[in-house]
């Protein structure tokens, strides 16, 4: 029992699930769902769209070259089994599944960062430009610093003392 | 020794298959066109081909038939005999010879019309003429047809006949029906021959073979025989007469002594009595069968009487062949197919009687004298009395024992399978036989998947120093990582912060969405004036509160603004209760009284505002800010109906959609559109 790779987006295709489609030339296709199946049969490139695994690899999106990639790999010769081996095996996976998924994300992160810089200085030029909407010049002299100024309660006072006249 | 092989029989086509084949082969292989206006040597030279050609091809196929089939009188006795038992001599004899004559006539007929084509002096009487011959041929053809089937059904019969070679060693097992011959058959040979409880289960013979010192012998199984006079016999005992009458070969009587057969002992020697002519010159051997219902010992005295009589007949053949003292076990024996009890015993004692019988006769004959001469086995010469027996190292015995006891004790899977509960009950353990570093490990189940990933993908010797790589690697980058993190924090903004620029945003946001509103309005639909006020939105409180989310105090504007907002009526209520005392609208009640009386003393009372004058207010500066803002004001609107209430001259629609305009079909004209 193996888990495959979808061929379209590379997700893992767990058994009873998906397709497997074997070509002429006795190439081997596994899809995971009918909807990767469709994508293929209509002769989608995955490298062109945009949700696959491979563009996202191919554009830089997600890590691609990484030491952790190499402990995985398909053994064809069966070791004997040795249950210290075992053990060390199913613990390793574990640690090296978190560093890669750490990795990932860093990456993900770095790639982003330059975004993050430049929409926090837009941010601040915003913010700058714009204080005059919510405090107005007179605060803005009063209170350099740029946020919102604090409510005074004088105006629920005055208006109760406006209010008497009227009413009388 | 030539084997008589039937198998080699070419197929013999019936009536019209062979008239068909012929002729067909007769349109393809000759020249098929000829036209009228050819040379009239040609046009006879070409129907006289075909004439000839037909004929030619009748002559080859018939002379394979009658080459093929064998002659009865040429080959071997016993096949002669068989063939005459199953075929009928006679009968055979004929269809052969009919086939000869068909060939002769078609011979005949080809000469004739070749003869009578050499003269025909046009195309059409050539043609008839060939037709006519042809035609002749095929009567002929289809006037033999019956012996032709015949001849074909011969054929395949005689190819399925057993290859018996009637030179070479040969055993001939018979005996009353059911008494266990093919049994015996399935024995000691690889025959696989129907053992059925009824009689007559074998309808033919069949061969076997099997091997004893070295040499192969041939086993002939007979279907059983009954005690009938000769004449009675029908075609199947028939078969096992000739078999016995005319084949050299030890002769195995079986005798059924529990009588489960159906036939007493005193029956079966009967028989034996009356075909024991048929015994002379072969080595005869009186097998006992079934000795597991019934031992020789238990059977009854008379039937005792007919088995040493029958014993004694026997003992006469192999006295009659040589003057050796012969044993008597050779002679009786006795057997159990069933329990496979003396099987081989019988196998071993008929095939030495058979093998000094042959060897006999060969020695009396005279061409023994030239192989004998060739022969010579040398034995060393003893040099002295001592015995040199051959020489087995101990440990290659004591091997051979441990062999042999181990081979008994192991037990089969299968045997453990059945002590365990069966098939459903009991599931073998595959993993028993696992050659394992630390024997405890067999039983272990490992997982073949983890998280998503194949464990067997994973699995290498030194992973763990790779892991600990690994590590060490993710730990330096992690200390670079936090490095490169201090740089970003200083420039995000604080919480305050984030919070004024999400209130800028709300504003701004708040304001695009007004200003659409207003710019899809302003076409078309008439909007309320701002003094009417109906949802009372331009209050002194709101001002308020939205001054003072701005960060400024209010309450002064407020007051003014409420001051100057106050109609006639508030200000003379104001001017009589002057008597509060109210500071702050001193001034102002001052001046409002003052500009009232003066007015009021000056123009009558319902006189309102002159046109032109605008007072200072609404949040304006003073008349200068206010008049430029009525100024945009007026210019931005264009005059339309902005008091919002409809006059005669909107143009009103009652129904939308009349009823008359939208349905019913017209009376001329189409209706495309309406």
């Amino acid at each position: 029992m193996r888990l495959e790779k979808c061929w379209f987006c590379s997700s893992t295709v767990y058994p009873g699930h998906g397709i497997q489609f074997v070509r002429n030339d006795a190439k081997i296709f596994h899809f995971c769902r009918s909807k990767c199946h469709k994508n293929f049969k209509m002769k989608r490139n995955p490298r062109k769209v945009k949700w696959t695994k491979a563009y996202r690899r191919l554009h830089g999106k997600d890590m691609t070259q990484d030491s952790t990639f190499e402990f995985e790999r398909k053994r064809n010769r069966p070791e004997r089994y040795d249950r210290n081996l075992a053990e060390n095996t199913l613990k390793a996976i574990k640690k090296i599944d978190k560093i890669r998924s750490d990795r990932a994300s860093d990456h993900i992160k770095n790639r982003l960062k330059t975004g993050k810089v430049q929409r926090q200085k837009e941010a601040r030029k915003q913010l700058e430009l714009g204080i005059h909407l919510v405090k107005a010049p007179l605060a803005l002299a009063q209170d350099s610093s740029l946020c919102l100024p604090k409510i005074k309660d004088n105006v629920s006072q005055a208006q109760t003392e406006e209010n008497q006249p009227m009413e009388e | 020794m030539v084997q008589y092989n039937f198998k080699k029989i070419t197929v013999v086509p019936n009536g019209k298959d062979f008239i068909d084949i012929i002729l067909s082969r007769t349109q393809r292989q000759t020249p098929t066109v000829v036209h009228k206006g050819y040379a009239i040597s040609r046009l006879r030279q070409f129907y006289m081909r075909k004439v000839k050609y037909t004929q030619q091809n009748f002559h080859e196929k018939l002379s394979t038939i009658i080459d093929e089939f064998p002659r009865l009188d040429d080959i071997h006795p016993f096949y002669g005999d068989l063939l005459h038992v199953l075929y009928n001599k006679d009968h055979y004899k004929l269809a052969l010879g009919q086939i000869n004559t068909a060939r002769n006539l078609i011979s005949k007929i080809a000469k004739d019309y070749v003869k009578l084509l050499k003269y025909g002096d046009s195309l059409y009487r050539c043609k008839s003429l060939k037709v006519a011959a042809l035609g002749r041929m095929c009567t002929v053809i289809k006037r033999i047809g019956p012996s032709l089937a015949y001849l074909e059904q011969i054929r395949q019969h005689m190819a399925r006949l057993p290859s018996i070679d009637p030179n070479t060693r040969t055993m001939l097992i018979c005996g009353y029906p059911n008494v266990g011959k093919s049994s015996f058959m399935n024995k000691i040979t690889r025959a696989d021959v129907d053992v059925q409880p009824y009689a007559f289960t074998t309808k033919s013979l069949f061969v076997g073979h099997t091997d004893y010192k070295y040499l192969r012998y041939q086993v002939i199984d007979t279907p059983g025989i009954l005690d009938r006079p000769f004449e009675d016999r029908n075609i199947i005992e028939m078969c096992s007469i000739t078999a016995l009458a005319h084949l050299r070969a030890a002769v195995l009587f079986f005798l059924d002594i529990s009588g489960s057969c159906g036939y007493s002992i005193a029956q079966q020697a009967a028989l034996f009595h009356s075909i024991k002519s048929l015994f002379m010159n072969k080595p005869l051997i009186i097998v006992c069968n079934k000795t597991d219902l019934q031992p020789l010992d238990g059977i009854s005295e008379e039937d005792r009487k007919l088995v040493m009589e029958m014993k004694t007949e026997a003992m006469k053949t192999v006295i009659g062949q040589g003057g050796e003292p012969t044993n008597e076990e050779g002679v009786l024996l006795t057997m159990s197919t069933l329990t496979e009890d003396g099987v081989i015993a019988v196998k071993n004692a008929a095939c030495e009687r058979l093998l000094n019988q042959r060897v006999e006769l060969k020695m009396k004959s005279k061409k023994i004298n030239d192989c004998l001469n060739r022969f010579h086995v040398a034995l060393p010469k003893a040099r002295d009395q001592k015995e040199r027996p051959a020489c087995i190292p101990q440990a290659v015995l004591e091997a051979k024992a441990k062999q042999a006891a181990e081979k008994e004790k192991r037990k089969t899977e299968k045997e453990l399978e059945d002590e365990n509960g069966g098939a459903g009950v009991y599931s073998a353990s595959l993993r028993k036989n696992y050659i394992l570093a630390n024997d405890e490990w067999k039983e272990d189940t490992m997982p073949e998947i983890l998280d998503g990933h194949n464990v067997y993908d994973f699995i290498d010797p030194d992973i763990l120093l790779r892991l600990e790589e690994l590590e060490r690697e993710e730990g330096l980058r992690q200390a670079e990582e936090e490095g490169d993190d201090f740089e970003m924090d200083g420039q995000e903004l604080s919480l305050e912060e984030q919070e004024a620029l999400a209130e800028i945003r709300k504003k701004k946001s708040l304001l695009i969405q007004q200003h659409r509103m207003k710019k899809s309005t302003a076409e078309s639909r008439p909007v309320v004036p701002r003094k009417f006020d109906t949802d009372r939105k331009f209050t002194t409180r709101r001002m308020g509160r939205q001054l003072s989310s701005l960060g400024l105090d209010p309450s002064l504007a407020i007051s003014r603004a409420r001051s100057k907002s106050r109609g006639r009526k508030r200000e003379r209520s104001v001017d009589k209760r002057e008597g509060d005392g109210r500071d702050a609208m001193d001034i102002d009640d001052n001046q409002a009284s003052k500009k009232l009386r003066l007015r009021s003393t000056s123009r009558s009372r319902s006189l309102s505002r002159p046109p032109g004058e605008v007072i200072p207010g609404e949040g304006l500066k003073d008349s200068a800010q206010k008049i430029k803002a009525i100024k945009l004001a007026k210019k931005s609107v264009l005059k339309r109906n902005k008091n919002a209430r409809r006059g005669e001259a909107d143009r009103v629609i009652p129904t939308l959609k009349p009823k008359h305009l939208f349905s019913g079909k017209r009376s001329i004209g189409k209706t495309q559109r309406r």
